[in-house]
């Protein structure tokens, strides 16, 4: 404010004695009264407010009280910032905390270590320090993050389908003498659930126990793990091991590609893959053969045959690929495996075979009792005494048979001739709606739970809140109310069931093993390989054959509610939301079906698929390179959830109800089809199966081929976008990529003046001077590693709040997934069979980034640390840089994903990135946040960021360590000799953008007797 | 003033061909004009205003569905980023092109059948740069902060970013803006003092009054006014040329393939005078009927329209030639299949409805007789303008939906709210439009009279006394006459 001087209230003397002119007396003779009337600007009557306040003060309370009236508009709710009264130990609010916990998929546990950020887990990954891990994750562990806040979750004991309390369904059971007991249950590998079944079994004479999974096959608990990295010679029969659905995929990811690095002149592993569908692991293969599903064993037998083992039939002896393999298969001896499904017949094959060979490749373990399932005779068998009245109580834990068990055995209605049925499970789901009491079950960071990895390592799964729910309990309280009439603790529970387990001081080792998340040295002891039995396998049928698989990204149906899961693109179909009825091109347009593009949308026929009477109604989708007459359906969809979620409603003039996927029910609802009803056999392949055109003009949204799809493949291969060559190209030119490299001007790219090259950014002041400008961030990508798992998706998506937005804005292509999988079919063209090739991709991060220089308002700026960077609360949203963005990498905020978004996924977001608004752009940080989160340790430290320091949560979650990161001006960081690697080279580096982003070409190993053949 | 005459240059020479059909007077001239804005308002009128309103309407409500629901009620996607309004932006600039090329080039070049036109094409340029300016403006993400692209300095000290071509755009087409408009206002004054010298009523007085800031058509005034008006002149002229160029730098600057290219400038500049001339005779070939203007906009200035419109039809032709050509000579198989793409991938109809409607239809005029037909000129007036829309819908969408990486491809559809914003846009065109042939007069009274023969000092010579009198020698035939 300005101070203005203020006139003096008396006149200064003046030199004169006398002043000429006086008004008054008072004035002449210097009245110290008369000066200060003068000095007033008004008469005294008139001076003041009756109030006694001046002007000012009036000024300053009405400005003050206008400020407080103002400030009640503002948008911004009021918060109550409190401080927590007693401070948990090590809880620094806005610094996140790992502990370590695990969680079991298809009866193995997967350690992990969870972030959470003041209370809540906001992250999971894979925890390094495990044996068994190398700190990779699949997209099962990542999503079931969100499965902890999924707002379809059951939050009430059911009594009937009525709302009752735990405390009643505590009375109920302490009461009531349980009589025979049926248990069913998904394989588990937790001790205290092993122990506490027994217990509940044992003095119950009648009772059993029965685990089956989505196989609906036996297996008898004996368990075979590759070490892909012995190998030389890899023959899958039908087995996609790299796919996320394998119970060990991670190990198996890592150790093939390890068995595939070909720089150093280290020797590359070749795989043959022989499958009906097109997997992610036939998209690996050197060679891949397609078969229909009964064809698969017996083309294995021929190879047992033609390396003298003894198998019967004759089939496929004189295929050409029969001798080239078992020639392949016989010169690699001991470093050669052959993998299998262990429920299919190939698997005895399969054994025989590496018997034979003696493969260094395998170790063999026995999983346990409750590692064992059952097949589909047995379980009609259980369904049939369920039916007949033979139990008194039926215990279903975490198990949905009425959904997953064909519609033929009608488990619903066996249900209801028990006299008192319990379900306990995540969601009133299917069974839980026939069930007499229906408990919530707790997710696993909400309970104490234990168990054991693929190779045995034993581990507590510890908590890290509380349940969300007070009704919600984990099946192993729940199975010891059962079993002993009393309410136990899950910690008491499971510190029970490890006393014996750990030696020395229960307490001390107790607390290493919940810290460190396992036990070393607690593994499954080998087993023996039972003896190879004789071969049997069966004829190949002929005619129409169903496969039935677990979906690669909701799996069995357990993970249908995660949107994260149903919006994530199968990896070779790329089809979002719906299941699909998959088939090689020639078999659709035999059975006179297909898919219609019109405006980048494809629109399916639907089929009708019988099998033995049971009928599943799927849209068609055509896939190059799956085999002749077959039909590959997934499970996992048509789910039914009950939820207590209202079903949004707007006006007309309100999109909300139209881009809301939680506004109609959960979220799996009217997903897919359910097609486990058709399986009225065991394992995957059902022949003789009827299909009839039932209908047309179905929409399907894929995040991929909006265009004719053999164009896609070829075009980006003519463009070099993917480059790859076979390790004699590789040997002779290790630098092949270059030939990739388009050539339209002779200069140098590097010397090649862009835009705005005199004033980059890089060149201020500002940047050479930032902290920052010390580490200049950029990332390489292994093509010849990376399988298209899928799992840095989910990871990027869990780490950086990435909102989903439903099957309709998919078709539309608005998904907004930050790294995405660019799937490609190669040469052979759609009707043969066809290569598939992988290639993730990010944000580039261009130095000379197309993007910056066209924003008109500054938001998408370069950082210190080499960067490309998006100001969220700068953007005004003119999408002029995805325009400009050559990769297409950048994704906008069409709608506001977030204002729908049910309360309870709020709390999941990783507080450390800012949820996006409607109508901006967002895009791959580089997770800027964990950068920065190094940054500051650092300097605290007063050190300089370490290699490896930094992990980006794709690189973290990848198992095939495909994806390298670090400091580019670090000479000897990992990611500096990626980039010195021969076989890297930059995406459309010819429009001089500069990215910081490579990839290593991918080198094929084809053996040359079918090559030549081929 | 109706009778007074200047000496001026742009007079037209006496053994010229008349520029007018029928020699009128100059008190004729003035009835025609200035007459149809005092006349009670016919009932046609009342119904095609009610038309263009209810489009205004829609587009208030269009705006509204987007603003309250987010852009993705537009059919954008994520290889699609701009679609409708970035195409339909730069199609009503590109009409906004005519108006001021007709007053100030054409002025300067000393065209003197412009006067019968410029002031009605001037006025669509207003419009059309009006219907224009929603666009860039309702089309971003986070229209509440919109205004981050003017430089207003503020408390983050952040500045535009001067490097972006859409900023360029914000200047270009708003200073051509406002120079087309104190462009067409300046040149409405003598015709607005003209219609308050006539007006009947206190209120039409007081406001024509105010607008025609007390001009008395004293000599003084014409002096200025005239000086005024060729300083303007020089002004709008290189905006005309400026404006398309920048408009088309937010094409030419990105690295898109089909975008990336140096021959937008001319090219887009071409195609606005193409579209442009093309509505100016879809719009004057209505309204001199309706207007009984005919013999003010004769068929020979609707001629001469024609001719620009070929030239210029030809000329935007010869670029898409040119584009494909230098696509192929590139050797840049981006750039090849981004063209090849456009004639024969999914958007080849768009393509092929631009070719016919820019390139071949305009051919026609190379024959006088349908290049003076008002049936046929009005239907290539119609199809140029659709070509020239597809123009902008090929250059923006086609290039953009399939660009550098297969996975990215995608398809553009237009959702029912983006053709309704267009449909609405030209609800606000013609609501202007018609308050415009209401309340101003669509002709230049002023200067039609000082290209007329009378206009000429040596006109009456060997007729009486050189006066005006009572043989009335203005229905005498100006071509009996010779200086």
């Amino acid at each position: 404010m300005i101070e203005l001087p203020v006139l003096p209230s008396t006149i200064p003397a003046d030199s004169t004695p006398r002043k000429r002119f006086w008004r008054s007396v008072q004035h002449l003779e210097g009245d110290p009264a008369y000066d200060a009337f003068t000095q007033s600007e008004l008469m005294p009557s008139a001076q003041g407010s009756p109030s006694e306040s001046n002007r000012r003060q009036f000024l300053q309370i009405m400005g003050a009280s206008m400020a407080l009236a103002g400030l009640t508009a503002c948008r911004k709710p009021i918060e109550h910032i409190m401080p927590f009264a007693r401070k948990p130990e090590d809880l620094i609010p806005g610094i996140p905390l790992h502990y370590a916990t695990g969680t079991d998929f298809r009866g193995a546990l997967r350690p992990l270590v969870v972030e959470s950020t003041d209370g809540r887990p906001t992250k999971i990954e894979g925890n390094p320090e495990h044996p068994e891990s190398n700190g990779s994750s699949g997209i099962f562990e990542q999503a079931s993050l969100l499965a902890l806040y999924d707002p379809d979750r059951s939050q009430a004991v059911l009594r009937q389908g009525d709302g009752s309390t735990w405390a009643d369904f505590v009375r109920f059971v302490s009461e009531r003498n349980p009589g025979r007991v049926g248990v069913v249950l998904q394989p588990t590998s937790s001790p205290t659930a092993e122990r506490l079944v027994t217990a509940l079994l044992a003095g119950r004479p009648g009772s059993r126990a029965v685990v089956y999974d989505h196989t609906l096959a036996v297996t008898d608990g004996r368990r075979v793990r590759y070490h892909f990295d012995r190998a030389r010679v890899i023959l899958s029969l039908g087995h996609d091991f790299l796919g996320s659905t394998d119970a060990d995929h991670l190990h198996n990811s890592a150790t093939f590609a390890m068995g595939r690095r070909v720089d150093d002149g280290a020797v590359m592993s070749r795989l043959y893959a022989v499958e009906a569908g097109y997997t992610i692991t036939g998209g690996m293969a050197d060679h891949r053969l397609a078969l229909k599903p009964s064809e698969i064993p017996a083309f294995g037998a021929a190879i047992a045959r033609r390396l003298g083992v003894a198998a019967g039939g004759s089939a496929f002896d004189d295929h050409p690929w029969v001798s080239a393999i078992a020639d392949d298969l016989r010169a690699a001896g001991s470093a050669a495996v052959v993998t299998a499904q262990r429920t299919e017949a190939a698997a005895s094959v399969a054994d025989a075979i590496n018997a034979a060979l003696g493969s260094v490749a395998i170790e063999r373990f026995d999983a346990g009792a409750l590692g064992r399932t059952i097949g589909l005779p047995d379980l009609a068998a259980f369904v049939r005494e369920v039916a007949a009245g033979q139990y008194d109580t039926l215990v279903l834990l975490g198990a949905n048979p009425v959904y997953d068990l064909p519609a033929s055995l009608d488990f619903a209605g066996a249900m209801a001739k028990v006299a008192e049925t319990v379900h306990v499970g995540l969601h009133v789901d299917e069974t839980a709606a026939k069930a007499g009491w229906h408990v919530p079950q707790t997710h696993f960071l909400e309970a104490w739970g234990d168990g054991r990895s693929f190779a045995g390592t034993l581990s507590v799964a510890q908590p890290l809140i509380a349940p969300l729910y007070d009704a919600a309990h984990s099946a192993i309280e729940v199975l010891a109310l059962l079993a002993g009439s009393v309410e136990q603790a899950g910690y008491d529970l499971v510190r029970e069931t490890w006393r014996p387990v750990l030696t020395g001081d229960f307490e001390k080792g107790w607390r290493k093993v919940i810290h460190d998340g396992f036990l070393p040295g607690s593994g499954f002891a080998p087993a023996a390989a039972t003896p190879s039995a004789p071969i049997m396998v069966p004829e190949p049928a002929s005619g129409l054959e169903v496969l039935v698989a677990a979906d690669p990204t909701v799996f069995d149906g357990s993970f249908a509610n995660l949107s994260w899961l149903q919006e994530l693109p199968d990896p070779v179909t790329k089809v979002t939301w719906d299941n699909v009825a998959a088939m090689s091109p020639a078999t659709a347009s035999a059975l006179g079906v297909g898919t219609l593009l019109d405006a980048g949308i494809h629109y399916a026929d639907r089929i009708s698929i019988t099998v033995e009477g049971a009928t599943v109604d799927l849209p068609v989708w055509p896939v190059p390179g799956m085999a002749a007459d077959t039909i590959q359906v997934n499970l996992g969809f048509g789910r039914q959830i009950a939820t207590t979620r209202p079903e949004r409603t707007s006006p007309f003039w309100d999109t909300d109800s139209k881009t809301d996927i939680y506004g109609k029910g959960a979220v799996s609802t009217g997903v897919g089809v359910a097609v486990s009803s058709l399986r009225s056999v065991a394992g995957f392949a059902l022949s003789g199966a009827t299909v009839t055109k039932s209908g047309s003009g179905y929409l399907v949204a894929t995040t991929q081929d909006h265009g004719a799809l053999p164009d896609e493949g070829a075009e980006a291969m003519g463009r070099g976008l993917f480059r790859m060559a076979t390790v004699d190209e590789y040997r002779g030119n290790p630098e092949f990529v270059r030939a990739g490299d388009p050539r339209i001007i002779q200069e140098e790219w590097a010397d090649y003046p862009a835009l705005w090259q005199s004033r980059h950014p890089s060149d201020e002041p500002a940047i050479k001077e930032s902290p920052y400008f010390r580490n200049q961030w950029g990332m390489v990508f292994d093509l010849n590693a990376c399988t298209g798992c899928n799992a840095c998706t989910i990871a990027c998506q869990a780490e950086n709040n990435i909102q989903v937005v439903g099957k309709d804005q998919v078709s539309r292509g608005r998904e907004m997934s930050w790294i995405r999988l660019d799937r490609y079919f190669v040469g052979d063209g759609a009707s043969g069979s066809p290569q598939m090739v992988v290639q993730p991709l990010p944000c580039q991060h261009c130095e000379n980034a197309p993007c910056e220089s066209v924003c008109p308002v500054a938001a998408t700026v370069h950082s210190a640390d080499g960067t490309n960077q998006m100001v969220y609360n700068r953007c005004i949203g003119t999408r002029y840089c995805a325009n400009n963005c050559p990769y297409k990498v950048r994704r906008f905020n069409f709608y506001n994903w977030t204002k729908t978004l049910p309360e309870s996924l709020h709390l999941g977001h990783n507080p450390n990135v800012t949820v996006r608004n409607r109508g901006v752009m967002e895009k791959c940080s580089f997770c800027i946040q964990r950068v920065r989160e190094v940054n500051k340790r650092v300097n605290v430290e007063n050190r300089s960021i370490r290699d490896g320091e930094v992990v980006t949560a794709c690189q973290q979650a990848c198992p095939a360590g495909a994806i390298t990161f670090g400091d580019l001006n670090d000479t000897e960081s990992a990611v500096s000799k990626a980039k010195r690697n021969p076989r890297r080279y930059e995406l459309l580096a010819e429009l001089n953008v500069k990215p910081r982003t490579s990839y290593l070409g991918r080198i094929r190993n084809p053996n040359p007797q079918l090559e030549a053949g081929a | 003033m109706s009778t007074e005459t200047h000496h001026t240059s742009a007079v037209h020479p006496l053994d010229d061909p008349p520029l007018f059909g029928r020699d009128l007077s100059f008190h004729e001239v003035t009835e025609l004009v200035a007459g149809h804005t005092e006349k009670k308002t016919p009932t046609a009128w009342f119904g095609a205003f009610a038309l263009a309103n209810a489009g205004l309407l829609l587009l208030f409500a269009m705006i509204a569905y987007l603003f309250w629901n987010g852009t993705g009620v537009w059919g954008l996607n994520n290889p699609v980023g701009w679609g409708f309004a970035i195409v339909n932006f730069v199609f009503w600039v590109g009409i906004g092109h005519a108006g001021t090329l007709i007053s100030a080039i054409l002025f300067l070049f000393r065209q003197q059948w412009r006067t019968a036109i410029n002031r009605s094409a001037e006025a669509m340029t207003i419009f059309a740069v009006m219907c224009a300016l929603i666009f860039p403006g309702i089309h971003v993400g986070r229209v509440w902060v919109a205004y981050w692209m003017l430089p207003i300095p503020n408390q983050m000290e952040m500045w535009p970013q001067f490097k972006s071509p859409l900023l360029w755009d914000v200047f270009a087409v708003s200073t051509y803006f406002t120079v087309s408009l104190v462009f067409w206002y300046i040149g409405m004054v003598p015709d607005l003092a003209t219609m308050r010298d006539r007006a009947t009523t206190g209120l039409r007085r007081k406001v024509l009054g105010a607008l025609s800031l007390g001009w008395t058509g004293a000599n003084r005034h014409w002096r200025n006014y005239e000086k005024t008006y060729l300083l303007l002149a020089a002004l709008a002229t290189p905006l005309v040329l400026s404006v398309h160029s920048v408009v088309s730098f937010d094409f030419a600057v990105s690295i898109v393939p089909g975008w990336h290219t140096t021959i937008f400038p001319p090219y887009f500049v071409a195609g606005a005078i193409f579209s442009g001339f093309a509505m100016v005779v879809t719009l004057l070939v209505i309204s001199r009927r309706i207007y009984h203007l005919e013999n003010i906009i004769t068929i020979g200035h609707l001629e001469k329209m024609n001719i620009i419109i070929l030239l210029t039809g030809t000329m935007v032709g010869f670029a898409y030639i040119t584009e494909f050509f230098i696509a192929w000579y590139s050797g840049s198989k981006y750039e090849q299949y981004a063209f090849l793409n456009r004639a024969f991938g999914p958007y080849a109809w768009a393509y092929w409805t631009m070719m016919f409607c820019n390139l071949i239809f305009p051919q026609f005029f190379w024959f006088k007789k349908l290049r003076r037909s008002i049936p046929f000129m009005f239907v290539v007036s119609i199809t140029t303008n659709i070509g020239m829309w597809f123009e902008r819908f090929v250059i923006t969408v086609v290039s953009l939906h399939r660009d550098y990486l297969p996975s990215s491809w995608d398809y553009y559809t237009p959702t029912w709210v983006d053709i309704l914003t267009f449909v609405g846009s030209f609800g606000l065109f013609f609501t202007l439009f018609l308050l415009f042939l209401r309340f101003a007069p669509m002709v230049a009274i002023a200067e039609v009279k000082y290209v007329m023969p009378k206009a000429d000092p040596h006109f009456y010579e060997g007729h009486g006394d050189g006066h005006a009198g009572e043989a009335a020698p203005e229905l005498a035939k100006a071509t009996t006459h010779t200086s």
